[in-house]
Protein backbone atom coordinates (compact mmCIF):
# COMPACT_ATOMS: atom_id res chain seq x y z
CA UNK A 1 0.00 0.00 0.00
CA UNK A 2 2.52 2.26 1.06
CA UNK A 3 4.61 1.41 -2.34
CA UNK A 4 1.23 2.58 -4.37
CA UNK A 5 1.38 5.68 -2.78
CA UNK A 6 4.90 6.60 -3.55
CA UNK A 7 4.83 5.40 -7.05
CA UNK A 8 1.35 7.82 -6.83
CA UNK A 9 3.38 10.81 -5.76
CA UNK A 10 6.20 10.18 -7.84
CA UNK A 11 3.41 10.51 -11.06
CA UNK A 12 1.80 13.24 -9.92
CA UNK A 13 5.39 15.28 -9.61
CA UNK A 14 6.63 13.79 -12.96
CA UNK A 15 3.58 15.01 -14.59
CA UNK A 16 3.56 18.33 -13.24
CA UNK A 17 7.27 18.40 -14.03
CA UNK A 18 6.60 17.20 -17.26
CA UNK A 19 3.51 20.01 -18.25
CA UNK A 20 5.02 23.09 -16.34
CA UNK A 21 6.99 25.43 -18.46
CA UNK A 22 10.38 26.65 -16.93
CA UNK A 23 11.58 30.25 -16.51
CA UNK A 24 14.19 30.54 -19.19
CA UNK A 25 17.73 31.79 -18.41
CA UNK A 26 17.68 35.93 -18.93
CA UNK A 27 19.83 38.18 -19.17
CA UNK A 28 18.51 42.17 -18.58
CA UNK A 29 20.95 45.00 -20.16
CA UNK A 30 20.00 49.09 -20.04
CA UNK A 31 20.79 50.85 -22.70
CA UNK A 32 23.10 53.81 -20.50
CA UNK A 33 22.21 56.54 -23.60
CA UNK A 34 18.92 55.60 -23.96
CA UNK A 35 17.73 54.37 -20.18
CA UNK A 36 15.52 51.59 -21.69
CA UNK A 37 16.21 48.08 -20.97
CA UNK A 38 16.39 45.09 -23.15
CA UNK A 39 16.27 41.24 -22.14
CA UNK A 40 17.74 37.92 -23.61
CA UNK A 41 16.01 34.48 -22.76
CA UNK A 42 18.30 31.41 -23.60
CA UNK A 43 16.16 28.64 -24.18
CA UNK A 44 16.62 25.03 -25.46
CA UNK A 45 17.39 25.68 -29.36
CA UNK A 46 15.67 29.38 -29.19
CA UNK A 47 16.94 32.44 -28.26
CA UNK A 48 14.20 35.73 -27.71
CA UNK A 49 15.31 39.02 -26.45
CA UNK A 50 13.17 41.84 -26.33
CA UNK A 51 13.70 45.77 -26.59
CA UNK A 52 11.99 48.22 -25.30
CA UNK A 53 10.74 50.36 -27.87
CA UNK A 54 9.33 54.75 -26.99
CA UNK A 55 5.87 55.32 -28.29
CA UNK A 56 8.01 57.97 -30.23
CA UNK A 57 10.23 55.71 -31.89
CA UNK A 58 6.77 53.23 -32.92
CA UNK A 59 5.28 56.41 -34.44
CA UNK A 60 7.89 57.54 -36.63
CA UNK A 61 8.61 54.27 -37.90
CA UNK A 62 5.06 54.05 -39.29
CA UNK A 63 4.83 57.84 -39.97
CA UNK A 64 7.94 57.16 -42.28
CA UNK A 65 5.89 54.57 -44.17
CA UNK A 66 2.85 57.32 -44.50
CA UNK A 67 0.38 55.26 -42.30
CA UNK A 68 -3.03 57.37 -41.69
CA UNK A 69 -2.29 59.28 -38.13
CA UNK A 70 -5.09 56.89 -36.81
CA UNK A 71 -3.20 53.50 -37.11
CA UNK A 72 0.01 54.92 -36.31
CA UNK A 73 -1.43 56.40 -32.28
CA UNK A 74 -3.18 53.00 -32.18
CA UNK A 75 -0.05 50.98 -33.04
CA UNK A 76 1.52 53.53 -30.68
CA UNK A 77 -0.68 53.37 -27.84
CA UNK A 78 0.54 49.48 -27.13
CA UNK A 79 3.53 48.35 -25.66
CA UNK A 80 5.96 47.88 -28.42
CA UNK A 81 9.43 45.69 -28.35
CA UNK A 82 11.84 44.99 -30.70
CA UNK A 83 12.08 41.16 -30.87
CA UNK A 84 15.21 39.03 -31.85
CA UNK A 85 14.31 35.17 -32.22
CA UNK A 86 17.06 32.65 -32.96
CA UNK A 87 17.63 29.11 -34.05
CA UNK A 88 20.14 28.31 -31.59
CA UNK A 89 20.24 24.67 -32.70
CA UNK A 90 21.46 22.71 -35.65
CA UNK A 91 17.71 21.76 -36.22
CA UNK A 92 14.42 22.62 -37.87
CA UNK A 93 12.76 25.51 -35.38
CA UNK A 94 8.98 25.81 -35.92
CA UNK A 95 7.12 28.95 -33.93
CA UNK A 96 3.64 30.33 -33.97
CA UNK A 97 3.36 33.51 -32.07
CA UNK A 98 -0.44 32.48 -32.00
CA UNK A 99 0.20 30.19 -29.49
CA UNK A 100 2.17 32.69 -27.23
CA UNK A 101 0.42 34.76 -24.51
CA UNK A 102 1.51 37.24 -22.06
CA UNK A 103 0.26 37.37 -18.23
CA UNK A 104 -0.11 40.68 -16.55
CA UNK A 105 0.75 41.90 -12.90
CA UNK A 106 -2.76 40.47 -11.79
CA UNK A 107 -2.32 37.25 -13.67
CA UNK A 108 -4.59 37.11 -16.25
CA UNK A 109 -3.36 36.20 -19.41
CA UNK A 110 -3.89 37.52 -22.89
CA UNK A 111 -3.09 36.48 -26.25
CA UNK A 112 -0.64 38.64 -28.49
CA UNK A 113 -2.06 40.69 -31.70
CA UNK A 114 -0.22 38.98 -34.53
CA UNK A 115 1.27 40.33 -37.60
CA UNK A 116 -1.57 38.92 -39.69
CA UNK A 117 -4.27 40.51 -37.60
CA UNK A 118 -2.06 43.84 -38.16
CA UNK A 119 -2.05 42.98 -41.51
CA UNK A 120 -5.83 42.55 -41.60
CA UNK A 121 -6.23 46.01 -39.51
CA UNK A 122 -4.08 48.08 -42.09
CA UNK A 123 -5.75 46.57 -45.22
CA UNK A 124 -9.09 47.92 -44.14
CA UNK A 125 -7.11 51.11 -43.76
CA UNK A 126 -5.81 51.11 -47.18
CA UNK A 127 -2.06 50.58 -45.82
CA UNK A 128 -0.35 47.64 -48.33
CA UNK A 129 3.10 47.91 -46.12
CA UNK A 130 3.28 44.87 -44.88
CA UNK A 131 6.90 44.79 -42.94
CA UNK A 132 8.26 45.21 -39.73
CA UNK A 133 6.28 42.77 -37.04
CA UNK A 134 7.36 39.72 -36.23
CA UNK A 135 6.02 37.29 -38.55
CA UNK A 136 3.40 34.96 -37.20
CA UNK A 137 4.96 31.88 -38.06
CA UNK A 138 8.44 30.80 -39.07
CA UNK A 139 10.47 27.59 -40.02
CA UNK A 140 14.15 28.36 -39.56
CA UNK A 141 17.02 26.05 -40.05
CA UNK A 142 20.32 26.05 -38.83
CA UNK A 143 21.37 29.88 -38.07
CA UNK A 144 18.44 31.31 -39.08
CA UNK A 145 17.05 34.27 -37.01
CA UNK A 146 14.43 37.24 -38.01
CA UNK A 147 13.55 41.02 -35.99
CA UNK A 148 10.34 42.68 -35.74
CA UNK A 149 8.46 44.51 -33.34
CA UNK A 150 6.02 42.32 -30.92
CA UNK A 151 2.76 44.15 -29.75
CA UNK A 152 1.82 44.00 -25.77
CA UNK A 153 -1.75 45.69 -25.09
CA UNK A 154 -1.08 47.31 -21.53
CA UNK A 155 -0.34 50.54 -20.45
CA UNK A 156 3.16 52.43 -20.56
CA UNK A 157 5.52 50.79 -17.40
CA UNK A 158 3.37 47.67 -16.90
CA UNK A 159 5.19 44.29 -15.89
CA UNK A 160 4.42 41.33 -17.58
CA UNK A 161 5.82 37.84 -18.59
CA UNK A 162 5.56 35.94 -21.76
CA UNK A 163 4.78 32.44 -22.24
CA UNK A 164 6.43 31.31 -25.25
CA UNK A 165 6.99 28.19 -27.71
CA UNK A 166 8.83 26.35 -30.26
CA UNK A 167 9.55 23.02 -31.85
CA UNK A 168 12.51 21.53 -32.36
CA UNK A 169 12.09 18.68 -34.95
CA UNK A 170 8.43 18.13 -34.01
CA UNK A 171 9.19 18.52 -30.02
CA UNK A 172 7.37 21.10 -28.64
CA UNK A 173 9.24 23.43 -25.61
CA UNK A 174 7.64 25.93 -23.59
CA UNK A 175 9.32 28.68 -21.41
CA UNK A 176 8.53 31.36 -19.49
CA UNK A 177 10.27 35.06 -19.97
CA UNK A 178 9.36 36.78 -16.51
CA UNK A 179 10.22 39.77 -15.47
CA UNK A 180 9.47 42.02 -18.60
CA UNK A 181 8.52 45.91 -18.59
CA UNK A 182 6.54 48.44 -21.24
CA UNK A 183 9.05 51.24 -21.53
CA UNK A 184 7.27 54.39 -20.33
CA UNK A 185 5.88 57.13 -22.57
CA UNK A 186 8.76 59.31 -22.76
CA UNK A 187 12.25 58.82 -20.88
CA UNK A 188 12.69 60.95 -17.42
CA UNK A 189 15.26 63.10 -19.09
CA UNK A 190 13.01 64.25 -21.23
CA UNK B 1 8.86 93.08 -24.60
CA UNK B 2 8.54 91.28 -21.62
CA UNK B 3 6.33 89.30 -24.10
CA UNK B 4 9.15 89.08 -26.79
CA UNK B 5 11.03 87.74 -24.32
CA UNK B 6 8.59 84.72 -23.40
CA UNK B 7 8.29 83.86 -26.43
CA UNK B 8 11.69 83.83 -27.66
CA UNK B 9 12.31 81.52 -24.16
CA UNK B 10 9.38 79.66 -25.08
CA UNK B 11 10.54 78.85 -29.02
CA UNK B 12 14.76 78.14 -27.44
CA UNK B 13 12.92 75.35 -24.88
CA UNK B 14 10.92 74.13 -27.83
CA UNK B 15 13.96 73.69 -30.08
CA UNK B 16 16.39 72.05 -27.07
CA UNK B 17 13.08 69.79 -26.71
CA UNK B 18 13.38 69.00 -29.94
CA UNK B 19 16.76 68.33 -30.29
CA UNK B 20 16.84 66.12 -27.10
CA UNK B 21 13.84 64.00 -28.54
CA UNK B 22 15.39 63.27 -31.62
CA UNK B 23 18.58 62.71 -30.12
CA UNK B 24 17.15 59.87 -27.99
CA UNK B 25 15.15 58.74 -30.88
CA UNK B 26 17.97 58.11 -32.44
CA UNK B 27 19.78 56.44 -29.42
CA UNK B 28 16.84 54.23 -29.36
CA UNK B 29 17.04 53.68 -32.94
CA UNK B 30 20.76 52.69 -32.52
CA UNK B 31 19.72 50.37 -29.86
CA UNK B 32 17.31 48.33 -31.93
CA UNK B 33 19.97 48.22 -34.61
CA UNK B 34 22.70 46.98 -32.74
CA UNK B 35 21.59 43.69 -33.18
CA UNK B 36 22.79 39.94 -32.91
CA UNK B 37 26.36 38.96 -34.97
CA UNK B 38 25.80 37.97 -38.38
CA UNK B 39 25.48 34.19 -39.37
CA UNK B 40 28.13 33.08 -42.06
CA UNK B 41 25.92 29.97 -43.46
CA UNK B 42 23.45 28.90 -45.60
CA UNK B 43 20.56 25.99 -45.03
CA UNK B 44 20.10 23.44 -47.99
CA UNK B 45 16.30 23.65 -48.22
CA UNK B 46 14.53 19.77 -47.85
CA UNK B 47 12.97 20.18 -50.89
CA UNK B 48 14.36 21.50 -54.24
CA UNK B 49 11.69 23.09 -55.91
CA UNK B 50 11.96 25.67 -59.13
CA UNK B 51 12.60 29.20 -58.16
CA UNK B 52 8.78 31.62 -58.72
CA UNK B 53 9.95 33.41 -62.02
CA UNK B 54 9.44 37.05 -61.92
CA UNK B 55 10.20 40.31 -64.13
CA UNK B 56 11.29 43.35 -62.08
CA UNK B 57 12.33 46.76 -62.77
CA UNK B 58 16.01 48.00 -62.25
CA UNK B 59 16.74 51.57 -61.07
CA UNK B 60 16.68 52.48 -64.75
CA UNK B 61 13.74 51.21 -65.94
CA UNK B 62 14.84 48.28 -67.41
CA UNK B 63 13.04 44.95 -66.72
CA UNK B 64 15.00 41.67 -65.40
CA UNK B 65 13.78 38.33 -65.38
CA UNK B 66 15.34 35.52 -63.12
CA UNK B 67 14.38 32.81 -66.17
CA UNK B 68 17.04 34.77 -68.42
CA UNK B 69 20.17 33.52 -65.39
CA UNK B 70 19.50 30.09 -66.36
CA UNK B 71 22.94 28.75 -66.31
CA UNK B 72 23.91 30.95 -63.55
CA UNK B 73 24.26 30.63 -59.77
CA UNK B 74 21.98 33.32 -58.66
CA UNK B 75 22.05 34.98 -54.80
CA UNK B 76 18.84 36.44 -54.73
CA UNK B 77 18.27 38.79 -51.46
CA UNK B 78 14.84 40.35 -50.49
CA UNK B 79 16.06 44.00 -48.56
CA UNK B 80 14.85 47.31 -47.49
CA UNK B 81 16.96 50.08 -46.72
CA UNK B 82 15.17 50.34 -43.33
CA UNK B 83 15.73 47.06 -42.18
CA UNK B 84 19.34 46.80 -39.93
CA UNK B 85 20.24 43.34 -40.81
CA UNK B 86 19.53 43.89 -44.74
CA UNK B 87 21.80 46.87 -44.64
CA UNK B 88 24.56 45.26 -42.25
CA UNK B 89 24.47 42.45 -44.65
CA UNK B 90 24.58 44.35 -47.87
CA UNK B 91 28.59 45.11 -48.02
CA UNK B 92 29.16 41.46 -47.38
CA UNK B 93 26.77 40.67 -50.81
CA UNK B 94 29.41 43.76 -52.81
CA UNK B 95 32.61 41.97 -51.67
CA UNK B 96 30.88 38.05 -52.60
CA UNK B 97 29.71 40.10 -56.15
CA UNK B 98 32.79 41.79 -56.89
CA UNK B 99 34.88 38.30 -56.06
CA UNK B 100 32.89 35.34 -58.15
CA UNK B 101 30.74 37.34 -60.70
CA UNK B 102 31.01 36.35 -64.05
CA UNK B 103 29.81 33.85 -66.25
CA UNK B 104 28.44 31.47 -63.34
CA UNK B 105 27.64 33.43 -60.49
CA UNK B 106 25.50 36.78 -60.13
CA UNK B 107 23.78 38.73 -57.22
CA UNK B 108 20.40 39.94 -57.34
CA UNK B 109 18.87 42.22 -54.24
CA UNK B 110 15.19 42.79 -54.93
CA UNK B 111 14.06 45.94 -52.79
CA UNK B 112 10.81 45.40 -50.89
CA UNK B 113 7.92 48.32 -51.21
CA UNK B 114 10.67 51.50 -51.91
CA UNK B 115 11.34 53.86 -54.84
CA UNK B 116 14.16 54.42 -56.77
CA UNK B 117 14.97 58.02 -55.59
CA UNK B 118 14.85 56.42 -51.92
CA UNK B 119 17.18 54.00 -52.43
CA UNK B 120 19.53 56.10 -54.59
CA UNK B 121 19.89 57.81 -51.29
CA UNK B 122 20.76 55.04 -49.27
CA UNK B 123 23.27 53.68 -51.50
CA UNK B 124 24.82 57.12 -51.44
CA UNK B 125 25.27 56.75 -47.77
CA UNK B 126 27.68 53.55 -48.37
CA UNK B 127 31.26 53.25 -48.11
CA UNK B 128 31.14 51.48 -51.20
CA UNK B 129 28.39 51.24 -53.97
CA UNK B 130 26.58 48.03 -54.48
CA UNK B 131 27.45 47.26 -57.88
CA UNK B 132 25.31 43.60 -58.22
CA UNK B 133 21.90 44.40 -59.37
CA UNK B 134 18.81 46.09 -57.66
CA UNK B 135 15.35 45.40 -58.64
CA UNK B 136 12.24 46.90 -56.95
CA UNK B 137 9.24 44.69 -56.07
CA UNK B 138 7.17 47.24 -55.11
CA UNK B 139 4.00 45.93 -54.25
CA UNK B 140 6.06 42.79 -52.45
CA UNK B 141 3.97 40.68 -54.83
CA UNK B 142 7.43 38.68 -55.96
CA UNK B 143 8.54 38.07 -52.36
CA UNK B 144 4.64 36.46 -51.66
CA UNK B 145 5.36 34.31 -54.18
CA UNK B 146 8.72 33.22 -52.39
CA UNK B 147 7.14 33.13 -49.16
CA UNK B 148 9.53 35.42 -48.00
CA UNK B 149 7.60 36.53 -44.09
CA UNK B 150 11.14 38.27 -43.11
CA UNK B 151 13.80 40.34 -44.01
CA UNK B 152 16.07 39.85 -45.09
CA UNK B 153 15.74 36.59 -46.71
CA UNK B 154 18.23 35.79 -49.17
CA UNK B 155 18.04 32.00 -51.44
CA UNK B 156 21.02 30.57 -53.93
CA UNK B 157 19.42 29.56 -56.88
CA UNK B 158 21.19 27.00 -58.70
CA UNK B 159 21.79 26.86 -62.95
CA UNK B 160 18.74 24.94 -63.16
CA UNK B 161 16.71 27.36 -61.75
CA UNK B 162 15.95 25.12 -58.24
CA UNK B 163 15.86 26.98 -55.09
CA UNK B 164 19.15 25.13 -53.00
CA UNK B 165 19.84 27.25 -50.00
CA UNK B 166 17.96 29.66 -47.63
CA UNK B 167 18.91 31.84 -45.05
CA UNK B 168 16.56 34.42 -43.14
CA UNK B 169 18.00 36.94 -41.05
CA UNK B 170 21.32 38.69 -41.98
CA UNK B 171 24.35 36.96 -43.13
CA UNK B 172 28.30 37.13 -43.85
CA UNK B 173 27.73 36.72 -47.39
CA UNK B 174 31.77 36.85 -48.29
CA UNK B 175 32.29 34.02 -45.41
CA UNK B 176 34.48 31.03 -46.77
CA UNK B 177 31.28 28.93 -45.66
CA UNK B 178 28.93 30.69 -48.08
CA UNK B 179 31.59 30.97 -50.70
CA UNK B 180 32.05 27.11 -50.63
CA UNK B 181 28.25 26.40 -50.79
CA UNK B 182 28.44 29.08 -53.89
CA UNK B 183 31.28 27.45 -55.63
CA UNK B 184 29.75 24.15 -55.40
CA UNK B 185 26.82 24.58 -57.04
CA UNK B 186 28.75 26.53 -59.49
CA UNK B 187 30.83 23.40 -60.37
CA UNK B 188 27.47 21.07 -60.76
Amino acid sequence: MKTIHIKLILLVAMAVFIRTPFAANITTQKNEASGLYSWVAESEGFSIELIQLLPDFVRAIYMAHDFPATEVDDIAGYCVFGTVIKNTSLDQLDYDVANWYYTDSAGKDHRIKTKSEWLQQWRKAGVTFSWTLLPDKGTFYEGDWQQGFTTIKLPRESKFNLTYKWSINGTEHTDIFEGLRCAPEQLSEQ
Amino acid sequence: MHRNNCLNNKIISLSILAILTSLLTLTVAAAWEDQPKLGHSMTAVPKQVPAPEFTLEDMDEEQHSLKDLRGKVVLLNFWATWCPPCRREMPSMERLYQKLSGEDFTVIAVNQMEDGDHVFAYIGQLDVDPTFTILFDKDSKVSNSFRVNGLPTTYLIDKQGKIRYRAIGGREFDHPEVEKQIMQLMQE
